[in-house]
């Protein structure tokens, strides 16, 4: 078996962004858009893609031919990639693995997801699971954050300000769904949908689509704005870990001794040569208030229980000493499921090109982005200048 | 899967006593190689955790405890609930050493705690379109 960093170089050629919001259109409509979106900013024409790896979840079958039709059927390979919330990230590994293995050499990756109405119907469950009512994410999600307020003491505010600051930054962001800050106030004031979490704990879903361009050194058109994929990597479930979301219950015989994000951000980290205390910009898995916590804390950026106090001290800013979510994160981009962990990754490339805008952190240079999904699949990529 | 001819809850979940005198319990697997616990009951002799055939049928205390609760405010999507709302469900830590996934039966939800001492009870979840009680097991504050 191979280690990433025993293959060649693989570098961001090009990414393509659309604004995520509700949209009348189809997936492929507007994925599509994403997709020209990035050839254009590759400076790449389409003929030269040698093989395309497309991220959603509800979009059925063929999906990502349906949008390939769009821009144009060269003969390519185009292969659908369902893996739940990290479909769009498990997408870019695969483009990434295509380049490093010398299979091909520019590769591209797309999420795309046209959302259901109201929560996530998920089936990732099995049919007594679900006629028990067990498939309320946000209460899967509640039951996590219940002992892990029981751990660790940190307190339904601490959470509510992870929504402040991530719709803060989302107010800087053109592409995201919500770009109005709101009050701890109003956070803690929302409605509850589970005990303890409230409406403004959970992020909102959107329609959306990304597209990263993947390609070796030789086909780069403009190295200045290049950046290297440091590592990609998706680890998918250990045994005894309890994930509500993805309906596995915690082994009271036996606990895992690393549980899968720490699994999958190790290799990650052991692929680089780097830790937490190298990353300029992070962008963790905020699909409810209280998962950001505990998130970046399984990243390996502080101690279980401590984030809560860096979040209040500032340090998770923009101008903080690790920045998180800079674009506003699920909470304000919103959610397209099959598209989510793409738009994570695009942000990194956003802020280590210098290109954010009124986001941009100072002297970015190395950036983590990291998805959760259904499953469960933990899946990092660090990106580098 | 289709939802009306579905049997909302495997009712191989729980014991059916004969005698009045005997009390429901719930029916899982153990592991006979590593101890493992397993609920429901594996359909197949595999241990999915030492990767042996040696499971053999076990019955669970009725006694627990509540580790962790949500009580959810709406149905959720997919229409396969069609029990009431608000209800509660969390995970609910077995004497004999598993956690299992249950809904939580309470009238007062304000007064459900972790670490609460709850047992096991048989309760009706919804009544199908043919007028049948679907019911399922839960776990009640003691
Ligand atoms: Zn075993």
């Amino acid at each position: 078996m191979k280690n990433l960093n025993e293959m060649r170089n693989v570098y961001v050629a090009g990414m393509g962004l659309i604004p995520w919001k509700v949209y009348d259109k189809e997936h492929y409509d507007f994925g599509s858009e994403a997709l020209l979106n990035a050839l254009n900013d590759a400076e790449m024409s389409w003929n030269e893609m040698q093989a395309a790896f497309c991220g959603s979840v509800y979009q059925g079958t063929g999906s990502g031919h349906q949008l390939i039709k769009e821009i144009g059927l060269t003969g390519l390979p185009i292969v659908n990639v369902e893996n739940a919330c990290s479909s769009g990230s498990s997408a870019f590994r695969l483009a990434y693995l295509m380049v490093a293995a010398e299979i091909c050499d520019v590769a591209v990756a797309i999420g795309m997801e046209k959302m259901p109405k109201g929560p996530i119907p998920s089936t990732a469950f099995l049919p007594w699971e679900l006629a028990s009512g067990f498939n309320a994410q946000m209460a899967n999600y509640a039951n996590e954050t219940i002992e892990y307020m029981e751990e660790t003491g940190t307190t339904l505010e601490d959470f509510s300000r992870v929504t402040v600051k991530n719709r803060k930054n989302g107010a800087l962001n053109p592409n995201a769904r919500f770009q109005k800050p709101v009050t701890l106030e109003e956070v803690m004031a929302s409605r509850v949908v589970a005990t303890p979490l409230r409406l403004f704990h959970c992020c909102p879903l959107a329609d959306g689509a990304a597209a990263v361009i993947l390609c070796s050194e030789d086909k780069l058109k403009s190295k200045s704005r290049a950046l290297t994929v440091a590592a990609s990597v998706i680890t998918s479930g250990v045994y005894g870990e309890g994930m509500m979301m993805s309906s596995t219950m915690a082994s009271l015989k036996y606990p895992p001794k690393e549980g899968l994000v720490e699994l999958s951000v190790r290799q990650a980290y052991e692929a680089t040569g780097y830790g937490p205390e190298d990353m300029d910009v992070v962008q963790a898995y905020d699909t409810m208030a209280s998962a950001e916590i505990w998130d970046i804390e399984k990243l390996g950026f502080c101690k279980k229980g401590e984030a809560a106090k860096l979040l209040k001290e500032g340090v998770f800013d923009i101008d903080g000493k690790i920045p998180l979510n800079t674009d506003g994160g699920l909470m304000s981009r919103g959610h397209p499921l099959g598209a989510t962990g793409l738009g994570q990754i695009c942000e990194i490339i956003n802020q280590l090109r210098g290109e954010a805008g009124k986001r941009q952190v100072k002297d970015a240079k190395i950036g983590l982005a990291h998805a959760m999904g259904a499953g469960p699949n933990s899946s990092v990529t660090i990106l580098k200048k | 899967m289709t939802i009306e001819k579905m049997t909302p809850i495997d009712e191989g979940f729980w014991t059916k006593p004969v005698n009045a005198d005997e009390e429901i319990q719930l029916i899982g697997s153990k592991c006979s190689e590593c101890g493992e616990l397993f609920f429901p009951e594996k359909n197949k002799n595999w241990c999915i955790h030492c990767y042996k055939s040696a499971l053999k049928k076990v019955l669970f205390s009725r006694k627990g405890k509540i580790a962790t609760f949500s009580v959810v405010m709406q149905k959720p999507a997919g229409g396969f609930y069609h029990g009431g709302a608000p209800y509660c469900y969390g995970c609910i830590d077995i004497e004999d050493g598993i956690r299992i996934k249950s809904l939580i039966s309470t009238d007062d939800y304000d007064s459900l705690k972790l670490g609460m001492d709850v047992e096991l009870v048989i309760e009706k979840l919804w009544d199908d379109k043919d007028g049948n009680e679907v019911s399922t097991f839960k776990f009640k504050p003691v």
